[in-house]
């Protein structure tokens, strides 16, 4: 065959695979709204309204030199890892607000960090394309036990390990997801087909855990399937880049949070949005959302230095949390559900509770 | 050529994604969102930032007592 016929060939396979995916995206909308017949906010009438919430500024974590940018609770309800703009990730006893560890990377901007499941670890990364772990040990320096486990061609801006501390799970301003072997660094599966930087992945609650979303400035969500690599869902209506995405306590819906200043809940097997979460006078965009234990209330960070608080059920917000001095950018309840960490571009960290 | 051959797997790729997730199961919004509301009354009543505590004894980020012992 020559080479001109070659192209030819290629490019009518593309024009009928693009056909094939117009009515394929046609036939999913259809689909969806046929089994759109009513809105969680109506069902959800019923409820009471959540009169009164007594969560309370109780803790102020100050030691980072620059903008904090990612927390984690440690499984022990009592530790949390930060990472911040000044390249240090600092381990701290969030009851007594003590500095258990600090640790200086290699490059500033540590965009994520993460504890292990079991606690004994920790796993971070940022503009260093990297993902480092480091074990947590009673050592005095422990920086000198760390393993690069993984590397991006773009930023890392999010890890987590999902079902064990033998595995990692990163994001990257390559658009792509990575699984990784934290022993010997192999890459075992890698995840292609956002079309814009990933900001934000988070595993399902399911003691499976074979599936996890990932949320991406192309302004989609995708629920990943770890063991083939393949989208099995995907879920558009943000008009902006998505900064955060959270299971539901349930495993059953997701919710997102994005620079258009809303967030979203959208329900895995409805296969669609079922709530957003906006005011008018809300117009700065959300860097970081989640649930509290039942998944009634949804926290959310925000550009203007505010969390805000949302009753997910009834779609209205409860109330707001004011405290940062600046742009909240990342925030988590903790694992028992008692209370709320917020980091700050204000260089501080809040314990909510 | 290896333009038009990554056209081509690109498309390919994105098309085989849209039958997968056209293939799947869908349930009527009305019974998801039940069972959500149902999840979440299931779990209200463990929700200490939603129910506050049952004392504030038992809040570990309570603020810590002003009096001690001597």
């Amino acid at each position: 065959m020559s080479d001109a016929n070659q192209v030819n060939n290629s490019s009518d396979k593309v024009a009928s695979l693009m056909k094939e995916a117009e009515s394929l995206k046609q036939k999913l909308e259809e689909e969806r709204q046929k089994l759109n017949d009513v809105t969680l906010s109506t069902i959800a009438e019923r409820l009471e309204m959540i009169s009164y919430i007594n969560i309370k500024p109780r803790r102020i974590l100050k030691g980072h030199q620059a903008k904090v940018l990612c927390s984690d609770w440690s499984p022990d309800k009592r530790h949390i890892v930060s990472s911040s703009q000044d390249g240090k990730l600092i381990i701290w006893d969030a009851f007594s607000t003590n500095k258990e560890h600090a640790l200086t990377m290699p490059a500033t901007w540590v965009m994520s960090c993460s504890y292990s499941t079991s606690g004994n670890a920790v796993a971070c990364g940022g503009l260093d394309n990297k993902v480092t772990v480091y074990p947590i040990t009673s050592e005095e320096d422990i920086s000198s036990r760390k393993k690069t486990v993984g590397t991006h061609t773009s930023y890392m801006s999010c890890c987590v390990f999902p079902n064990s501390d033998q595995q990692i799970l990163t994001g990257s301003g390559d658009s792509t997801c990575a699984l990784w072997d934290v022993e010997s660094g192999q890459l075992l599966q890698s995840f292609h087909g956002h079309s814009g930087d990933v900001m934000a992945i988070n595993p399902a609650p399911n003691e499976v855990g074979n599936t996890f979303v990932s949320g991406s400035c192309d302004k989609m969500a995708f629920i990943w399937d770890m063991r083939t690599s393949h989208v099995v869902q995907s879920f558009e209506g943000h008009q902006s880049d998505i900064n955060s995405v959270k299971f539901h306590p349930s495993g059953d819906a997701i919710a997102t949070g994005s620079d258009d200043s809303t967030c979203r809940l959208f329900d895995l097997r409805a296969d669609k949005e079922v709530a957003t979460y906006s005011k008018e006078s809300i117009i700065f965009g959300v860097n970081s959302v989640d649930f509290s234990v039942s998944g009634r209330l949804l926290f959310a960070g925000y550009n203007d230095y505010t969390v805000n608080v949302w009753d997910t059920l009834k779609s209205q917000r409860v109330c707001l949390l004011y405290g940062h001095e600046n742009k909240v950018s990342c925030l988590q309840v903790s694992p028992d559900g008692c209370a709320l960490s917020t980091g700050s571009w204000d260089f501080t960290l809040r314990i909510w509770a | 050529m290896d333009i038009f051959a990554n056209n081509l797997q690109q498309q390919r790729a994105v098309t085989e994604q849209l039958r997968r997730e056209a293939a799947i199961q869908r349930m009527p919004v009305t019974q998801a969102v039940s069972d959500i509301i149902k999840y979440v009354t299931d779990h209200e009543q463990e929700d200490c930032l939603l129910v506050g505590f049952s004392s504030q004894k038992v809040n570990p980020f309570r603020e810590k007592s002003t009096c001690s012992i001597l």
